[in-house]
Parts: C-alpha cells; structure tokens; sequence
C-alpha cells in the first residue's frame, strides 16, 4: 500500500509551478512577461521555474522577435496538460479526505 | 510527553500542509480564471453582436429594408473590428487564445437560428419561423454564460427573452419591436464596452 501523497507530482507540486500550467493550460501561449506580472514573481524566479518544467517536458519555449522587440513565448505540452489534471485531482481528493477525517 | 510532543509535531505539519495545499490550488485556480478573463471577452463579444444581429434581421420585417440592411451591415462590421481588435490585444498582452471555440460556438448558434427557422417555414408556424431563431440564440447565451461564468452573456440572454416574449404576447408593433431591439442592440454594445474596458484595466 503506497501513501496517498506518493501520488503527487514533485515537479508541479509547487505554488508557482502550478501557476505557470494553469495558466498555459487556458490559453494557446503566453509570453514571459504576462508569467511574470500574473503570478508575482521576479524574472529570475520564473525562469527556475520554467527550467524546470521544460526539463521534464511539461512545456515548450520560444524564443524570437516581434515588433522589434525578444519575445519568449510559453506553451504546455500535452504531457503537461495531463500533469496538472492529475496534480489537481489527486490534491482535491487528499484535500477531501483530510476534511472528511477531521469531521468524523 | 515525547508522544504528546510528536503527536502535536505531526499535527502542525500535517495542518500546515493542507494549508499550503489549499493556497497552491486556490492560487492555480485564480491564475486559470485571470487568463480566461484577459482572453475571453473579445471573442465573447464578437459571439453576442454577431449572433445578435441575425437574430434581429429574422425579427425585422425584410433584409432589403433600411433596417434590414443595418443588420446585414452592422454585425459582420462589427464582428470584424472586434476580431481585429482581439487579434492585436491578445499579441500585445501576452497571453494568446485560440478564437476556434468562439467560431465554432458562434457557427453553431447561427446555424441551429437558421435551422428553426426553416423549420417553422416548413411546418407552415410563421411564429416559429420569425422567433425561433431569438429563442434558440438566447438558449445558447445561457449555456455560453454558463461556461463562461458570464453575467454579461447571461443578462443578453435573458434581456433577447424577454424582447421575444413581449414581442409575442404584447402583439407589440413592427416600430416598437424594432425600438426593443435597438435598444438591446445599444445595451448589448455598452456592456460589451464596458466589460472589454475592465478587462483592459486588469491587464499588466
């Protein structure tokens, strides 16, 4: 038998991280900047992140420009997709089961 | 007391845990919803003026009319600019939709519009064929209101029902049922407006 948690997902399982595939999840792509300013966190610390979820193939990055100006363009793999709904899932239903415990 | 001790080690951790749980999905859930909104609204808004205005066109008298013409005019134009202009609010905000779902869904109103009221033509209810259409579209904005969790789309859903019912049951005349949809028209675009406006505020 395997604890409840052994389900979760060390790479995602990360306040910021989680953020990053909401997001990507809803839309086609996003740009760095867009990252930055709707989950509050410096440019350095996004970019740990996205190294991070890059590496493990939960998304894509594109660099180039645009209107004379870098743009880097973000956008999450299928594999990513499917990360995040599972995260989700497995900490609502670890979340429901510590509430249903605490009632009993 | 080493028990007692680890007893309430455990608990604080295994509290503070689910706090940090519940924050992380509260926090994904917020970022989910902010980037629905910063992408929605435009092609929101292009659904309702389009499907609007060949709803109003079944309810007026005829496409060659002045009026008629408007409605042939006013809502592809209209549709056009606000494609447009979501196109380039989407590339300068930073966040990039895909406007399928949109067309499907605004293809998909005006074909189930046009079907019922072919519908009513064939099955010889002019009623069918003059209001169905506002019926079926409405019934549409609620489901889209609905996912969209879109007060706006549900408030053009209700207001297009009400028009068609006072339309019906009032027996209302052909000048005052166009006055009824002019308004919901200009109402329909100032909340379009005004939504797109507070939209653009809470972009970065």
């Amino acid at each position: 038998m395997t604890h409840p948690t052994s389900a979760l997902d060390d790479t995602i399982h990360q306040r910021v991280r989680l953020g990053i595939l909401a997001v990507l999840s809803e839309s086609r792509r996003a740009d760095f900047g867009y990252l930055k300013e709707i989950l509050e966190v410096t440019a350095g610390n996004l970019s740990q992140h996205l190294a991070i979820l890059e590496e493990a193939g939960h998304v894509q990055i594109a660099k180039g420009i645009e209107d004379k100006r870098s743009r880097t363009w973000i956008t999450v793999t299928r594999k990513g997709r499917a990360a995040l709904a599972a995260e989700v899932a497995t900490m609502k239903a670890l979340l429901e089961g510590i509430t249903t415990a605490q009632r009993a | 007391m080493i028990q007692t001790i680890t007893a309430f080690v455990t608990m604080e951790v295994s509290s503070v845990n689910v706090d940090e749980a519940r924050e992380s999905l509260a926090f994904s859930e917020y970022a989910r919803k902010r980037a629905r909104d910063d992408m929605g609204r435009p092609w929101l808004a292009l659904v309702l003026l389009a499907s609007l205005s060949v709803v109003s066109l079944s309810l007026t008298d005829a496409a060659a009319s002045p009026l008629g013409l408007f409605w042939v005019f006013a809502g592809p134009l209209g549709a056009g600019a606000i494609a447009l202009y979501a196109y380039r609010r989407n590339r300068s905000s930073g966040i990039d939709s895909s406007p399928l779902a949109y067309v499907a869904i605004t293809a998909g109103l005006l074909i189930l519009a046009y079907t019922a009221g072919k519908v009513g033509f064939a099955f010889g209810v002019p009623a069918v064929a003059r209001f169905g259409p506002a019926i079926v579209v409405a019934g549409g904005y609620f489901v889209l209101a609905w996912i969209e969790r879109s007060w706006t789309v549900a408030a053009v859903s209700f207001a297009l029902l009400a028009v068609t019912v006072a339309i019906i049951g009032f027996d209302l005349s052909p000048q005052q049922s166009k006055a009824l949809l002019f308004g919901l028209y200009g109402i329909t675009l100032l909340a379009v407006g005004f939504g797109m406006r507070v939209g653009r505020q809470q972009l970065p």
